[in-house]
């Protein structure tokens, strides 16, 4: 009985907190502003109402102000699925979102469902574009280019045996496979591959194994928490291969855990870190993200976020429409080379991003990144 | 069954016959996390509630159901409502065959052990073991249900999907409290000593209590399976089942109706207060710590029998007294 | 031949820790017969508040290393001993009568309770411990070993070997061992049991707290769930010695270390975890009184 009441006021306070309509374009954001990645969800937070307020001091789109409804995924499918539900029910016309690629995942759906566009920002597994899903669509690069870009930095050490470390999470043993499958038919050995577990501390027994393997080189592709304890140990244990990492490595804490003289000369695969945006525009937007939160955006992906939400903004003014088909149309066939912060923006059929975006980063003297070039 | 309890289940059951009419797809969404995980929490009722077994790695048996299903979905295409009952005894075989040697350990030790069993099934499963689980990645594309022709896709559809076999498991679990097999978990639970010298063999209940526990929880994993359309080892975590653990003795470890009320409390709560979601497990571990002070028998614990005024003359008169001999 | 006896090096100086914390596990387990799920996240709050008073306090520009890292360890111990002991007036003392699932319960809520506490207090990011200890190696018997890996060990041994001393030669490491063997009767003794549980719930917790600043010295980074997993092993490795037991303890953590490293090398480092966990069931079927302890299973 007690159950019935509970429910009863379920209901009630549902009704009550149903959607109502008002007059604005409503876009979603869904992003982990709880949970491991945290960091990252804020940073999109922050850069997608920058970018709507800006938006609406120019008049909004299509005569309405831009309303942006956000959603905590918590980093976690079942969360997000629940979170992404809760985005259907309130109206909006585009969702961007959000990182993780099992995260996304279990979005994709709802929204291909509900027609609702959805551009991902943080979410580089290759299958997510490989489904047919007809409104989704990202601004962050596919594993394949990193894995391709990854072998040939691999090629160009000249190394004849490499070593290659995940953590078995799906986005680093998604690369790992990536980075292999691009050594292939090169004369070159992969004489490890494996896993660590990440959120450990004590990474010498597989260090030690690894110097057992005697590679030239080891790619790992795991997140820099575990980069910065793997380059600690390293320089502990007196050992000088080098190692080279992907893009989850681009974090400034990492030269904070592996302390400056053990993260010199490392070598990593990354977009281009916001600072290193060279386009006026981008530079302008940095500077007017420093103004209004106090600190510059660390993140490639909260600025990835903004593009994102530039696109969507874009391609309704472009249609003159908020329907998921039209939309759909215009992202695919009428945005071309858009100037993004991060590059020039186009879309294919399939909803991927167009063109390289990765670069290679060293970490220099002062524990600075450098890009290569 | 008493009266009280039969008429708060046909309200309820009206309640939520008529709920997704009203919802939007949202909240009849969250109604459904809240009967995925009642029955989770009623299949660990079972084994923690009735046979006094302490279990916390529920997870494992869920994540072995819904990994089997995904399998069988995937690969053997095989349909999910079909894959359901093959799930639900692959958890079963499962949990019998780990449980068989550790059975007879005394309560906190049997409770180690069972978090380092879910602990195992999570690695294995992450390290793609066999080469079936497709690691972190998990399973994806896992075909939904289709009850003659049509098929399961929105919330509200599987609303009515998932407390229908709610409803049956209510219905099923009762009955077996009042069975033989319910009576003898009873007593193992409150004496095993007293109840292996009256013949009942423990060791067989309990592993029993075990795996029909597990079986229970294995259905339920190719249930989310079917709703997700894809699974991955993050969603069995050792925190999964502590929430259900949780679930059990808020409401009430071995009462049917406690156990409901302790999974949709658990699961609703946050959804009011999503803006606190960081507390939000501070607030559980507190919660944990000052029940088991104040109401440690759970919000709706089993009615223990009480002998009222009124039975008094239905009791038999004492031998020697003069029959029919009233004071 | 030479990796094998690196990673026999790593496992003990793993392994070195997890004895520390296992000893935690165990001596409260002996009085009480209570898994204090907690101990893990007592540890977790010895290497954050390392880390807030070595980046506050800046002992070791002070007074110098060794004898600001001195200081820094007397105060970590102390601390963490003060909330064990709260610890166990708040959650435990109250289910002294009850039955046992309550007092389980109420330490998984407390392990939950502390281990989000320092989450919203900290952050859930890494942070970082800084760089105090000297970073390089010395050849041993050949063998390339980074310095602070034999302190660790040497540490940790050196406290295993004053706990011992203390219960078995002191008074009042006697009373806490009849404590141990039968609260009822140590009463009868005139031993004030209530006193004993408090000061078992104090060393501990220290000893757990000086692992956590060990680890934060040692690997230089700390995270709110470092708790969780070393908790675990710790247990195991208490299980492993013979819960109960304070050298059991001892060598329970080291065996587990060791195991650990050579499984990672031999087998598969992606299971490392794994192994922890079937020792743990391996020992409680097979011998379940651990290596050098005494019986927990009911045969029914």
């Amino acid at each position: 009985m007690k159950t019935a009441t509970r429910l009863s006021l379920v209901l009630i306070l549902a009704a009550i907190g149903s959607a109502r309509a008002a007059d604005t374009i409503k876009i979603g954001l869904l992003a982990p502003l709880t949970g491991s990645w945290a960091s990252e969800g804020q940073e999109m937070k922050r850069n997608v109402e920058l970018l709507a307020a800006e938006q609406n001091a120019k008049g909004g789109l299509l005569g309405k102000q831009v309303e942006v409804v956000v959603e905590d995924d918590g980093g976690d499918p079942r969360t997000a699925s629940l979170a992404a539900q809760r985005l259907t029910t309130r109206g909006v016309v585009a969702v961007i979102g959000t990182y993780g690629s099992a995260v996304t995942e279990a979005t994709q759906n709802i929204f291909d469902e509900a027609k609702i566009i959805q551009v991902a920002n943080g979410s580089t597994a290759v299958r997510l574009t490989e489904k047919g899903l007809k409104y989704f669509f990202r601004t962050c690069p596919r594993d394949d280019e990193q894995g391709r870009v990854g072998a040939a930095v691999l090629a160009k050490t000249h190394a004849k045996k490499v070593a290659i470390l995940h953590d078995n999470s799906a986005y680093a043993k998604g690369l790992a496979d990536e980075i292999k499958e691009g050594l292939k038919g090169k004369p070159v050995e992969v004489v490890f591959f494996d896993a660590l577990t990440p959120k450990e501390q004590d990474y010498s027994a597989i260090l030690t194994k690894l110097k057992a393997a005697g590679p030239d080189v080891v790619f790992f592709t795991g997140y820099y928490p575990e980069a910065g304890l793997l380059l600690k140990q390293k320089r502990q244990m007196g050992w000088k291969v080098p190692f080279i990492g992907g893009d989850a490595i681009n974090n400034p804490d990492l030269v904070k855990i592996a302390g400056v003289e053990a993260a010199e000369g490392f070598e990593f695969l990354s977009p281009p870190v916001p600072k290193d945006l060279d386009t006026a525009e981008a530079k302008a937007y940095v500077a007017a993200y420093q103004k209004k939160y106090g600190e510059a955006p660390s993140s490639i992906y909260g600025v990835l976020a903004g593009d994102g939400f530039r696109v969507v903004a874009k391609a309704i003014e472009g249609a003159k429409a908020t329907g998921a088909d039209q939309l759909r149309e215009y992202l695919v066939n009428g945005l071309k080379n858009f100037p993004g912060y991060t590059g020039k923006i186009s879309f294919n059929a399939k909803g991927d991003r167009v063109g390289e975006l990765y670069r290679v980063y060293k970490v220099d003297k002062t524990g600075g990144f450098a890009l290569q070039p | 069954m008493s009266r009280r309890l039969l008429v708060g289940y046909a309200s309820a059951a009206v309640v939520l016959g008529i709920a997704p009419l009203f919802l939007d797809p949202y909240w009849v969404d969250v109604l459904n996390s809240v009967g995925l995980y009642a029955l989770l929490a009623l299949s660990l009722n079972l084994i923690l509630g009735d046979a006094g077994l302490f279990n916390m790695g529920q997870a494992a048996f869920y994540a072995v159901g819904a990994y089997t299903a995904a399998i069988l979905s995937t690969q053997l295409h095989v349909p999910i409502l079909w894959a359901l009952p093959v799930s639900g005894l692959v958890a079963a075989l499962f949990a019998a065959l780990v449980a068989r040697p550790v059975i007879h350990l005394r309560g906190d030790y049997l409770l180690i052990v069972t978090i380092g069993l879910g602990e195992i099934v999570r690695i294995a499963l992450v390290n793609d073991v066999f080469g079936l689980t497709g690691g972190a990645n998990g399973i994806f594309g896992i075909a939904r249900p289709s009850i003659l022709d049509h098929k399961i896709r929105r919330p509200q559809e599987f609303f009515y999907l998932i407390w229908a076999f709610v409803a049956l498991t209510v219905f099923l679990f009762h009955r077996l409290e009042q069975s033989r097999f319910g009576r003898a978990l009873n007593y193992l639970r409150e004496d095993p000593v007293a109840a292996e010298g009256s013949g009942v063999n423990t060791a067989r209940y309990k592993l029993l209590a075990f795996a029909l526990g597990a079986g229970w929880a294995g259905m339920t994993g190719s249930l989310y399976a079917a709703k997700m359309t894809i699974i991955s080892p993050e969603s069995f975590s050792f925190w999964e089942s502590v929430v259900v653990f949780l679930m059990v003795i808020l409401g009430g470890s071995g009462s049917i109706p406690g156990v409901l009320l302790g999974a949709a409390l658990v699961v609703m709560v946050p959804e009011f207060f999503r803006g606190l979601a960081s507390a939000r497990m501070l607030f559980f571990g507190l919660v944990m710590m000052v029940m088991m002070v104040v109401r440690p028998q759970g919000l709706l614990p089993l009615r223990a029998p009480r002998f009222k005024r009124s039975d008094l003359p239905r009791a038999e008169p004492a031998p020697g007294a003069a029959p029919g001999g009233a004071k | 031949m030479e990796q094998f006896f690196q990673q026999l090096t790593n496992g003990l100086a793993v392994g070195s820790i997890y004895a520390l914390i296992a000893l935690g596990y165990t001596m409260v387990y002996g009085v009480l017969k209570l898994i204090n799920f907690a101990h893990g996240d007592l540890f977790t709050l010895g290497a954050y508040l390392g880390m807030t008073l070595l980046t506050s306090l800046l002992l070791q520009d002070r007074l110098g290393t060794a004898a600001g890292l001195l200081l820094l360890a007397v105060m970590v111990m102390g601390l963490v001993a003060v909330t064990g002991a709260v610890l166990e007036r708040a959650a435990y003392r109250p289910l002294r009568e009850s039955p046992r699932l309550s007092a389980v319960v109420s330490a998984l809520g407390a392990s939950i309770f502390l281990q989000n506490a320092l989450m919203l207090v900290y952050g859930a990011r890494y942070q970082v411990y800084p760089d105090i200890l000297p970073q390089n190696a010395v050849s041993l018997l050949g063998l390339t070993v980074p310095v602070v890996r034999i302190a660790v060990v040497l540490v940790s041994v050196g406290m295993m070997a004053v706990l011992y001393l203390f219960v078995q030669k002191t008074k009042v490491g006697t009373a806490i061992r009849a404590a141990a063997i039968d609260q009822g009767a140590a009463r009868l003794m005139g031993i004030d049991v209530n006193r004993v549980i408090r000061l078992v719930f104090m060393i501990g917790p220290a000893l757990g707290g000086a692992a956590g600043l060990l680890v934060g010295l040692y690997y230089g980074q700390v995270n709110f769930t470092m708790g969780w997993t070393y908790g675990m092993k710790a247990f195991t490795a208490a299980i492993l010695g013979g819960i109960g037991n304070i050298p059991g303890a001892m060598v329970g953590g080291l065996l587990l270390g060791v195991i650990e490293a050579l499984g990672a090398a031999y087998l598969s480092i992606a299971w490392k975890d794994a192994i922890a966990f079937f020792v743990l069931i391996l020992i409680l079927i097979v011998r379940p009184s651990g290596l050098l302890g005494e019986r927990v299973a009911e045969k029914v």
